[in-house]
């Protein structure tokens, strides 16, 4: 009796289990069906408008061909559309349409270098040479992070940032091949004047805003259906958003606080002006991207919001409540369930073609290396980058023998290295007395192991850094040599500048200021980097050769910002990140090394330096750049305020067999600068 | 009973509000500094790398930021009302730099900024100094933190709490403060040199702007008093916790809904490794009772033991290498992410449930495995302890069988201290489980607590706090009553 009690009650349970289970996956059908009519229902409105425009030039595109393609288009609908809209939009791309009337026709203009100069169009013509409409398709799986919100403008992080580089597009680009020229985007024209403080950019006609899948989805966004083309009233909207007082982005802020003006002088000229020459300027212009004036003026029912109010709800926007992002670009924001996933899908109404993904799915779940990893192992994304240790375990000891470690390319996982834009240093605080002579300075740097340090800790990633510019830089100074380990060198030094063991305990003494003092350290690092505890414990070994006693202690990451805040240290370990230009003010200026909560954390000082910072950042000339960059490093490379350790590199891996493989990889990396090189425009799906 | 009961309830209170104080002062202990703020989103944790900032000129964005967060506030008491214009002048004295200099460069910068977040309260005294000829030299700091105090950030709420001209005074008022902020340059061998040629003019129209101002700078008894305990942390958040207003910064969404997503995991996960550990661990212990000393009771009781030691991340990592790896020479057996595919909503309810029964084996088995040991061997010592008792040599000597003299005398008795075990089951339902979280991707309770500890988001933990402060409060209190449930002797005291 008992056992059959106990039977019947698991019955029971197991029974509510499953009538709890079916209830409970309903919405999320319910929630996928939804998307999946949204989809058709979209696709089928576009089509219709498509249909509703007049035939692009009719004399070498037959309406014949347009219903062809359309015949085709209805066919591939539930199976195929995403690639199927981009063929047709592809194939009517080819063609002028009339809505464009100024195309780039200036193709083999010389002045058009992209290099930036006075008076003329400089830019190069857009051009997208690596698109192949017969390659569009397919969810390109990756990782992503949850970002807290998703305004550029009041979120200053990278990741979205990232997101808005895949749904928007700005002004211009640096070229992917020659980083110094520019590109046009949306502007098709930049004329510079004034010395280098008034900017006119030519919008490109034709380009629409997304439409957010709100106003699909909820019938009381409906008025967000509407086409609405992108203006120079748009840049300037989110110029004065920025530079409102009202608006808290104090990060962009800084970057636009010299521009005098903005002004749209027609629907498609856009007008900057800066209130001094400065080069900084000419990023904060071309990079600029739009935002959507005509969500951010309005409330949720599409009337326009008072004048005053604008910057004040801008901090706090519906739009960004309702997780929604509009641009001109290449992929629209389809899905985001914070820490669950972002899906962007690809749209077919925009402007150019600079993708072949139907979809990306980013995944925000796996945040752990080891559970990304396997992920990757899994074929559950397409890319992944490893850390030195994985690459050890995985490549070097051949635990995973799909990577192949003579072949990189040739594997079933490929793998590269590539360069990462950072690099590591161990910063002197030079404000203290151990520490104010170069010789001392330079003595340190002879008695790092670098090479060593590299090969055993990092596994060979990573290139000894000599300076403060990346090798791959065309302002870095390949002329100058690295301060080599060298023991004996390295002593010759520290006895030149007085260092002796007088005392005869195996430490070096020295008299400064009437006491004597002998060299004991200790060097503040970051917690949780194995990489810095290991380097550390071998530096500490080389120094207690040369009679040095030096301490390591780390710390969590907020309670080294404090350190470097405070400048309270001997010595420091860091790591700065890189862009492609350089700018020696905030880091090495004097002005800094006395101005509390700046950069130069170590307080270098050298008037030279100073000098050759301003003057960079008034020059445009690039021979002139260049020329002022290396004499900077040459003094930087005497000086050694930080010993400079190591430029970053790390391990790229992608899918390269079988239904998950990812090709255009490797030409990209072939073809590209090594700074622009893993560029996923270039990137496509085995079909 | 009952007055037990509601004594109890009201006791709750107090502690509550208690254990929220303390919890509150030691999260704000590691919050965020106005140092940090200014740095925010520059910094890059992974691999210690930072990228350089611009100037940073807008101290007045990321004040107005840090006030949203309610961080500008002290966390538990405030005593800035009590402050003199001599004390403030200590505070500026101590700025300056110069050859008898107090503080070094970093110092001088914390205290700055610690003097730019004090308030409205510092608005008095700094005038006072301000209005002080004797102290010109002054004047330029002052001002600068005059600014900086005075400073009423525009809040997007303002649209809905304040009328037009009033969010107009507003705005013109921060812009008079910021416009009449007196030039100075703090050098290190003089000190402070003012370098306004306007300045005398400034003064005088700074002077005049708190005249006008006047009620709403000026302190009293009263504005002191009440600006104690209410113009604090603890208070703004719980005003923000009981208005429904409370916001993450860390992930920008409201505190309670992040924590209902996250909790539907957690606790199914967890009631589900209870079901399991005491249906597995009570048998157990039953069994190595009825044969306690035998050569299988040693088994079993090494074996979990051995089971015990064994930390449940590196049985978690094995798992996932060995288990859930496709590589060169195996493929996975288990799923590596969440506990369910992708495409579960699809399945028919018996796939489903084999879905998750797949998806949920190892991380069940990993939050499991550890408490088997404990919980098995309290049942085997409990039952151990009541068959050598009286009453159950007697049971044998009237001829009752073992399984009677077992399931029907023994194991009633050794319940109780089942109930004290059980007390923290409520709880615990709330409790996140780090490290299988983490291996398996799942996004639970214990990767959010843990994320907002890294981020210093307090109200996010102090969210959490409230919850589970509750459960364990309520917990304690339904094992009182259940103890009372299973022994009358227990439940005579209780009047």
């Amino acid at each position: 009796m008992r056992y059959l009690t106990i039977a019947l009650t698991c019955a029971a349970l197991i029974l509510l289990l499953l009538v709890y289970l079916s209830l409970h996956k309903g919405p999320e059908r319910d929630r996928e069906i939804r998307d999946a009519l949204d989809q058709v229902q979209q696709s089928l409105e576009q089509l219709d408008r498509r249909l509703a425009q007049p035939p692009p030039v009719a004399s070498s595109h037959g309406s014949d061909e347009i219903l062809a393609a359309v015949d085709s288009l209805r066919r591939d609908l539930t199976d195929n559309i995403v690639a199927a809209q981009a063929q047709i939009q592809a194939q009517q791309q080819e063609q002028p349409t009339p809505a464009d009337p100024k195309p780039d026709s200036t193709v083999n203009d010389p002045l058009r270098d992209g290099l930036p100069r006075l008076g003329s169009n400089f830019l190069l013509p857009h051009a997208e040479p690596q698109f192949d409409a017969a390659r569009i398709g397919g969810t390109f799986r990756t990782f992503g992070n949850t970002p807290p919100g998703l305004n550029p403008i009041i979120e200053n992080a990278a990741d979205v940032s990232n997101l808005h580089g895949m749904t928007n597009d700005s002004l211009c680009v640096r070229d992917g091949v020659e980083p110094m020229r520019w590109r046009g985007r949306l502007a098709t024209s930049c004329i510079i004047e004034d010395d280098y403080t008034r900017y006119t950019f030519t919008i490109r006609p034709g380009v629409y805003w997304q439409v957010p899948r709100l106003a699909l989805q909820d019938e009381r966004f409906a008025w967000l259906r509407e086409r609405v083309p992108l203006t120079a009233h748009d840049f300037v909207f989110t110029i004065a958003m920025i530079q409102h007082e009202d608006v808290q982005c104090p990060a962009l802020k800084s970057y636009y606080e010299d521009l005098e003006e903005a002004v749209a002088l027609d629907d498609h000229t856009l007008q900057l002006t800066w209130s001094r020459t400065l080069y900084t300027s000419l990023g904060a212009s071309m990079g600029l991207e739009p935002l959507p004036r005509h969500v951010y003026t309005r409330d949720q029912d599409g009337q326009p919001l008072a004048e005053d109010d604008i910057p004040l709800q801008f901090n706090d926007h519906w739009f960004d409540q309702r997780r929604q992002i509009i641009g001109v670009g290449q992929y629209q924001l389809w899905d985001f369930v914070p820490d669950q996933h972002i899906i962007l899908r690809r749209h077919a109404d925009c402007w150019t073609n600079s993708g072949h993904f139907a979809m990306i799915d980013m995944n925000c779940r796996v945040r752990e290396p080891e559970a990304q990893l396997t992920a990757f192992k899994n074929s559950q994304v397409h890319t992944h980058s490893l850390r030195p240790i994985q690459y050890k375990a995985n490549i070097l000891d051949g635990h995973e023998r799909r990577f192949n470690r003579e072949q990189p390319r040739e594997g079933a996982l490929a793998w590269e290295r590539v360069d990462t834009l950072a690099y590591s240093y161990i910063g002197w605080n030079m404000r203290r007395p151990l520490f104010t002579d170069r010789r001392v300075r330079q003595a340190l740097a002879h008695a790092f192991p670098k090479q060593r340090i590299i090969d055993e800790v990092f596994f060979g990633l990573g290139q000894p850094a000599v300076t403060n510019v990346h090798p791959s830089s065309d302002y870095f100074h390949d002329g100058l040599e690295d301060l080599a380990y060298d023991r004996n060198r390295a002593m010759a030094l520290l006895h030149a500048a007085g260092w002796e063991d007088s005392t005869g305990d195996g430490i070096l003494d020295r008299d400064i200021g009437g006491e004597r003092i002998s060299f004991s350290f200790v060097i503040k690092g970051y917690a949780n980097s194995p990489e810095w505890d290991r380097t550390l414990a071998i530096y500490q070994e080389e120094l207690r050769a040369l009679g040095i006693v030096m301490r390591a202690e780390t710390l969590e990451w907020r309670d080294l910002v404090k350190v470097y805040e405070d400048r309270d240290f001997d010595a420091v370990t860091g790591g700065w990140r890189m862009s492609y230009e350089v700018d020696f003010e905030q880091l090495w200026h004097s002005r800094f090394a006395t101005e509390p909560r700046s950069s130069n954390h170590v307080g270098f000082a050298d008037t030279e330096a100073d000098e050759l910072a301003e003057r960079l950042r008034e020059t445009f000339a690039m021979e002139e750049r260049i020329a002022i960059a290396r004499r900077f490093q040459e003094i930087i490379h005497r000086e050694q305020p930080y010993l400079f350790f190591r430029t970053a590199e790390s391990i790229f891996t992608w899918q390269n067999a079988g239904e998950h493989r990812l090709h255009g990889v490797v030409e990209a990396l072939d073809a590209l600068h090594p700074f622009y090189n893993r560029n996923s425009s270039w990137w496509y799906l085995e079909r | 009973m009952w007055a037990y009961i509601i004594r109890r309830l009201l006791w709750m209170i107090p502690t509550f509000i208690g254990i929220l104080v303390i919890n509150f002062a030691v999260v704000r202990l590691r919050g965020p500094t106005l140092a940090e703020e200014l740095h925010r989103g520059g910094s890059g944790e992974e691999a210690g790398l930072r990228q350089a900032e611009s100037h940073l000129t807008n101290v007045r964005n990321h004040l107005a930021r840090f006030h949203l967060a309610g961080n500008h506030l002290p966390a538990v008491i405030n005593l800035r009302g009590f402050t003199s214009k001599d004390g403030v002048l200590r505070h500026l004295q101590r700025l300056e730099r110069g050859p008898q200099a107090l503080l070094n460069d970093g110092q001088r910068s914390r205290e700055e900024l610690d003097l730019w977040l004090k308030g409205p309260l510092y608005v008095e005294p700094l005038i006072a100094i301000l209005a002080d000829d004797s102290l010109e030299r002054f004047h330029g700091p002052a001002s600068q933190a005059l600014r900086l105090c005075a400073f009423d950030p525009p809040l997007p709420t303002d649209l809905q709490l304040l009328t037009e001209a009033e969010r107009q005074a507003k705005r013109q008022r921060n812009q008079a403060f910021d416009r009449l902020a007196i030039a100075y340059r703090n050098d290190p061998e003089f000190g402070f040199i003012t370098e306004d040629p306007e300045r005398e003019a400034k003064r005088a129209a700074l002077l005049e702007l708190y005249e006008a101002n006047r009620d709403l700078y000026q302190r009293s008894t009263g504005r002191i008093v009440r600006a104690m305990v209410l113009e604090t942390g603890f208070v703004d958040l719980m005003t923000k916790l009981f208005t429904g207003r409370l916001w993450s910064h860390s992930k920008g969404r409201s505190v309670f809904a992040l924590i209902g997503e996250r909790w539907q995991v957690t606790f199914t996960l967890n009631i589900l490794a209870i079901i399991i550990a005491w249906t597995v661990s009570i048998p157990l212990g039953i069994r190595s009772a009825r044969r306690a000393g035998s050569l299988g009771d040693a088994i079993t009781t090494n074996s979990l033991f051995f089971l015990w030691s064994v930390p449940s991340f590196f049985l978690g990592s094995l798992f996932l290498h060995h288990l859930c790896t496709d590589s060169s020479t195996g493929i996975r057996l288990f799923p590596n992410i969440g506990l369910s595919s992708p495409d579960a909503h699809w399945l028919s309810p018996p796939r489903l449930l084999l879905d998750y029964l797949w998806h949920g084996f190892l991380p069940l088995l990993l939050l499991t495995y550890g408490s088997f040991t404990a919980l098995s061997r309290y049942m085997r010592a409990q039952l151990l302890d009541q068959m050598h008792a009286d009453y159950i040599r007697t049971a044998r000597a009237k001829g009752c069988d073992e399984d009677r003299i077992i399931y029907r005398h023994a194991l009633r008795n050794s319940m109780v201290t089942m109930v004290t075990l059980g007390q923290g089951l409520l709880s615990a339902l709330y409790g996140g489980f780090l490290f299988t979280e983490i291996i398996f991707s799942i996004n639970g309770l214990g990767t959010l607590l843990y994320e907002a500890a890294l981020d210093g988001d307090a109200p996010l933990l102090m969210g959490s706090t409230l919850i589970s402060v509750g459960l364990f409060l309520i917990s304690i209190l339904v094992a009182d009553i259940m103890y009372a449930v299973v022994d009358p002797r227990i439940r005579s005291r209780y009047v």
